[in-house]
């Protein structure tokens, strides 16, 4: 059959390149054929259009032929494969149950370790960042230099601020802090100790995003004698009464009406006041050279600091040099020239809790280094849990090796089993996962405790961290299952079932490895721990210069005024009591001592004051606390001329370079009035005691004899504390209305040091764990060898091996990582340990033997971790093993 | 053993290879059931079924001479397997089964 018309070519060579080539002859063939057909029987033009749509649907993207193809695999990911992963992978574990358990346990601890430090972390970053400005709010500090002297306080002058605010564009408000110490506060014949009172000047909660609950923000604090309390203080006064209207009485202050309520004041923050009084009510002294109290400065958006702060030395010159020549007899030009500097630095507000250490915190600050510290030591748990998991995948990829075999022979192909190793990995995270949630709600309040921080469990649910917890786990998921997936993937099928295991060398040397990391890791821990503890030791212990054991210390004597001297008298009779002081300053506490300046008496008027620590003790203070005498005498009432004498400290003879100190005489320069410029003479000079935390080195001291009963010391000397506590309340009790409050000079010294007891303690038991979990892996490890030489061993024993002899050498293997972490990290960790150390002023140098001891440990922890599992190899009857054979 | 299992299209495929014996190929089978059941099918439609019915087992194919009329290109010949004259012989089975099984009342109201 012949025909003109021909079908459409491009369709033909559709055909030609996309049909399937096994068929194209017949199907170019048969549709030629029919071509004829349909244009004899429906037209060319309709057999043009179905011969271009039979040859579409031919075509091999479209068609369905299968001719001769391999059976293709389903996707990787596709939900029925995930189901079979999990399903295998589930079965798995289930047939290995003890490694599952050392897997799921090691995992979890070290899941839980980190979610509390990834909690306590984010904790400490968020420090003042609740408040909406908290970018554009910074701290004006004192910076500078007077008598060789650096200071850096974190208050500031009383008119700075506000002179700050009026002189210079880009200061958008300035608000200003002041702490006046504890109160009595009294409401309706009730009265309670409130130790967090400030006064703030009225735009404090515009700027501060602490909501007021009741009351409105711009007016709250703008009259003399307001205050606006916390919700806290407002039930604890008022109960369920409305607070607005009511009063209080602070102190000596008098009565003050509530004109609002603020929410308490977030735990997040760099100060926890709960009463603000208006700063109305208070006399500020408006001078410059004094620093006052703190101030708060907003920038408007867009002024940086640096700009601002390039203005303060004009700003200085322009207000402070009058006082500066009033008080010191010099011009700016002059002081400057002398070496000395006075200014203000603007300090980020975020940058306080972590990044600031300065004289008068409101609260002693955090330090960014324990963030470093403890997000490393997170890291490495980590870390040391996911070695855990490769090794102990790694070490079984023998027995799973055939099973990788068959599978790959029955047409599995790499990607699967990549996808098979890897969802059991992510299943092991989750299960994990799941049993670290139970530990961390289990040891929450420990960690509380332990931490002095309120977490609660909302803390781990809210905003991100859900997500960001589960994200973290399907990535350490896929990390631990990583090299086994890739590894045991990558196996010949033939040489597998042939017996031949490839890479198993290569294996071995990666395992040991990888115990050595971990170990490293631990022992660098342990040995960081007995620094710590060392160190603690050595500053609890050192010689304070005093004796603070055995000293009850009573809290706001001041508040009995005249009446203070009576009552020493009275508790002076006790037998248990052996002596009593009243003094403005004890060592390691609050204080109502203070700094001033100091001239010797050299005839040099013009010479810059040393500004030194000072305070008023009694004739009594010396023998109360045990502190020494080095040359002279003790204040005695029986030398009239005492109210000009002085007592020093040893540093302070070595600050003013005197050879004999006894009859020296020093000026004193206050505030610059006459009535504060008196000559006083050395009577005495006590030895060096720590009146301060170790951290610092023992600063000149000078004491005025005087009447200052801001507290009161008692030497007492009986068993029974709790006799001696009731009979000191009862005489307190008759003779004030103020709540009776006391504490030990020694838990007090030791307050000092709380936040390296903290870090020592945390330092300590996450110690503990990376040491456990690298034990558990090293168990598995050593559970495996055993296995894996069982027919070694029965052949070794047939032969006449002893047991000690197979337990040294299934132990022997172990130990060489073990050894290796030793040498690498005892160096590493004394290079750390010895930059903590920096940080006290008084400070151990590390002893040889924590190295030995830390070693010792681990050999000794891996070597009982081991034995356990080679001895029971080494004491399996051989004929069990070798009977198979 | 499984039973055998056919689609209708299939069956039919089937069958017009069974009926026109030696001489089944792609044109033949897609003229065959056009002018059998009057409905129109598509070649391709034809053609990957009888590939199917080939990797079922129920077709075998061989390949024929070459024709001029065709550009010299060969035809491939489909015949009906043993296991493809079980499939058909089963299906009829189960459909006369059926059939039988008709009660006669609503064989009559089907007009059968």
């Amino acid at each position: 059959m012949k025909t003109a018309t021909k079908p459409p070519r491009f369709a033909t060579r559709l055909l030609k390149t996309f049909g399937h080539p096994d068929t194209s002859e017949e199907v170019q063939g048969d549709l030629l054929e029919l071509y004829d057909h349909w244009v004899q029987t429906i037209g060319a033009r309709k057999a043009n259009w179905r011969y271009i749509v039979s040859t579409l649907k031919l075509m091999r993207p479209l068609a369905q032929s299968r001719y001769n193809e391999q059976y293709r695999p389903p996707f990787s990911l596709s939900p029925v494969m995930l189901r079979n992963y999990l399903k295998i992978a589930w079965r798995n574990l289930m047939l290995h149950k003890a490694f599952a358990v050392i897997n799921v346990v090691g995992l979890a601890v070290g899941l839980a370790t980190c979610l509390l430090i990834v909690l306590y972390v984010k904790h400490e970053l968020s420090y003042d960042r609740y408040n909406a400005k908290a970018d554009r709010i910074y701290r004006m500090i004192i910076h500078g230099k007077i008598g060789g002297k650096e200071i850096s306080t974190a208050m500031s002058s009383v008119p700075a601020g506000p002179a700050l605010a009026h002189d210079y564009a880009g200061v958008e408000a300035v608000t200003r802090l002041n702490q006046e110490g504890t109160f009595i506060v009294k409401h309706d014949h009730e009265s309670f100790k409130e130790e967090h009172v400030a006064f703030a000047d009225s735009n404090f909660f515009d700027i501060f995003s602490i909501p007021l609950l009741k009351g409105n923000s711009k007016t709250v604090l703008t009259d003399p004698n307001t205050v606006v309390v916390t919700e806290t203080i407002a039930r604890k006064y008022f109960g369920t009464q409305d607070p607005i209207g009511q009063t209080l009485t602070l102190g000596s202050r008098g009565l003050f009406r509530v004109t609002g309520v603020c929410a308490d004041v977030p735990s997040n923050t760099h100060f926890h006041y709960d009463i603000f009084g208006s700063m109305r009510s208070i006399q500020l002294r408006e001078t410059w050279f004094t620093s006052g109290l703190v101030t708060y400065v907003v920038l408007q958006p867009g002024y940086s600091a640096d700009a601002i702060q390039a203005k303060i030395p004009e700003m200085v010159k322009k207000y402070a040099g009058a006082e500066i020549q009033q008080l010191l007899g010099m011009n700016m030009t002059e002081f400057i020239q002398k070496g000395n500097a006075f200014g203000f630095q603007l300090q980020p507000i975020t940058d306080i809790h972590l990044h600031s250490n300065l004289e008068a915190e409101i609260e002693p600050n955090s330090d960014v280094k324990y963030i470093y510290i403890f997000s490393v030591i997170a890291v490495f748990i980590l870390l040391v849990a996911c070695i855990n998991f490769m090794n102990l995948s790694t070490a079984g990829s023998a027995g799973r090796a055939k099973e990788v075999g068959i599978r790959k022979v029955l047409g599995s192909i790499q990607r699967q089993l990549i996808g098979q190793f890897l969802s059991e990995a992510v299943l092991v995270t989750f299960m994990a996962l799941i049993v670290s949630l139970g530990i961390v709600v289990a040891v929450l309040p420990s960690f509380n405790l332990l931490s002095g921080k309120q977490f609660d469990l909302s803390a781990l649910t809210n905003g991100w961290m859900l997500p960001g917890i589960a994200i973290g786990c399907l990535l350490i998921g896929l990390l631990a299952g990583s090299y086994p997936a890739f590894f045991l993937s990558a196996f010949k099928p033939v040489s597998v079932l042939k017996g031949r295991l490839q890479g198993g060398a290569k294996s071995g040397w990666l395992r040991n490895t990888l115990v050595t990391i971990q170990f490293m890791v631990s022992i660098g821990m342990i040995i960081g721990t007995m620094v710590v503890y060392q160190q603690l030791h050595f500053i609890q212990h050192k010689k304070v210069g005093f004796d603070k054991d055995q000293v009850l210390i009573l809290h706001d004597t001041y508040t009995l005024g005249n009446k203070a001297d009576a009552f020493k008298a009275e508790l002076r009779k006790l037998a248990q009591v052996q002596n009593v002081t009243l003094a403005g300053y004890l060592p390691a506490g609050v204080s109502n001592g203070g700094t001033d300046g100091f001239q010797p008496d050299n005839g040099d008027p013009q010479s810059t004051p040393y500004r030194e620590k000072s305070y008023y003790i009694d004739e009594n203070y010396l023998s109360t606390l045990g502190i020494k005498l080095a040359q002279g005498r003790n204040f005695s009432k029986a030398f009239p001329s005492d109210s000009v004498a002085i007592l020093v400290n040893e540093a302070a003879v070595k600050r003013f370079g005197w050879k004999n100190p006894v009859g020296q005489r020093l000026w004193t320069v206050g505030n610059g009035s006459p009535e504060s410029h008196r000559l006083y003479t050395v009577v005495g000079v006590v030895k060096d005691f720590h009146f301060e935390s170790m951290h610092q080195h023992i600063a000149p001291l000078v004491m005025f004899y005087g009447k200052d009963n801001y507290q009161m010391a008692l030497r007492i000397h009986t068993d029974d504390i709790p006799g001696l506590l009731k009979t000191v309340e009862k005489t307190w009790k008759a003779q004030s209305d103020t709540p009776f409050a006391y504490s030990f000079l020694n838990e007090r010294f030791n307050r000092i040091y709380q936040s390296e007891q903290r870090v020592g303690e945390l330092f300590s038991i996450f110690a503990g764990l990376t040491v456990i979990i690298s034990c558990l892996g090293l168990f598995g490890l050593a559970m495996f060898t055993a296995q894996q030489r069982t027919k070694e061993i029965g052949v070794r024993k047939v032969l006449g091996a002893s047991v000690t002899s197979v337990v040294a050498l299934l132990s022997k293997d172990f130990m060489k990582p073990v050894l290796l972490g030793i040498l690498i990290a005892s160096p590493v960790a004394w290079y750390a340990m010895n930059r903590w150390l920096q940080d006290f002023a008084y400070r151990i140098t590390i002893p040889w033997w924590v190295f030995v001891l830390a070693g010792l440990l681990s050999v000794g922890i891996a070597l009982l971790t081991v034995s356990f599992q080679s001895i029971k190899a080494a004491l399996a009857n051989p004929i069990k093993s070798l009977r198979s054979e | 053993m499984k039973r055998a299992f056919l689609g209708e299209f299939e069956e039919v495929v089937l069958l017009t290879v069974a009926i026109l014996d030696e001489e089944a190929y792609g044109v033949t089978v897609t003229q065959e059931i056009e002018q059998k059941t009057g409905r129109a099918v598509g070649f391709s439609t034809v053609h990957t079924t009888l590939q199917r019915l080939e990797e079922k087992g129920y077709l075998s194919s061989r390949m024929g001479g070459a024709t001029a009329e065709r550009g010299g290109r060969r035809k491939r010949f489909f015949t009906v397997t043993a296991a493809g004259r079980k499939a058909l012989a089963e299906v009829k089975q189960v459909r006369e089964e059926l059939w039988n099984a008709l009660p006669p009342q609503t064989l009559q109201l089907m007009g059968g």
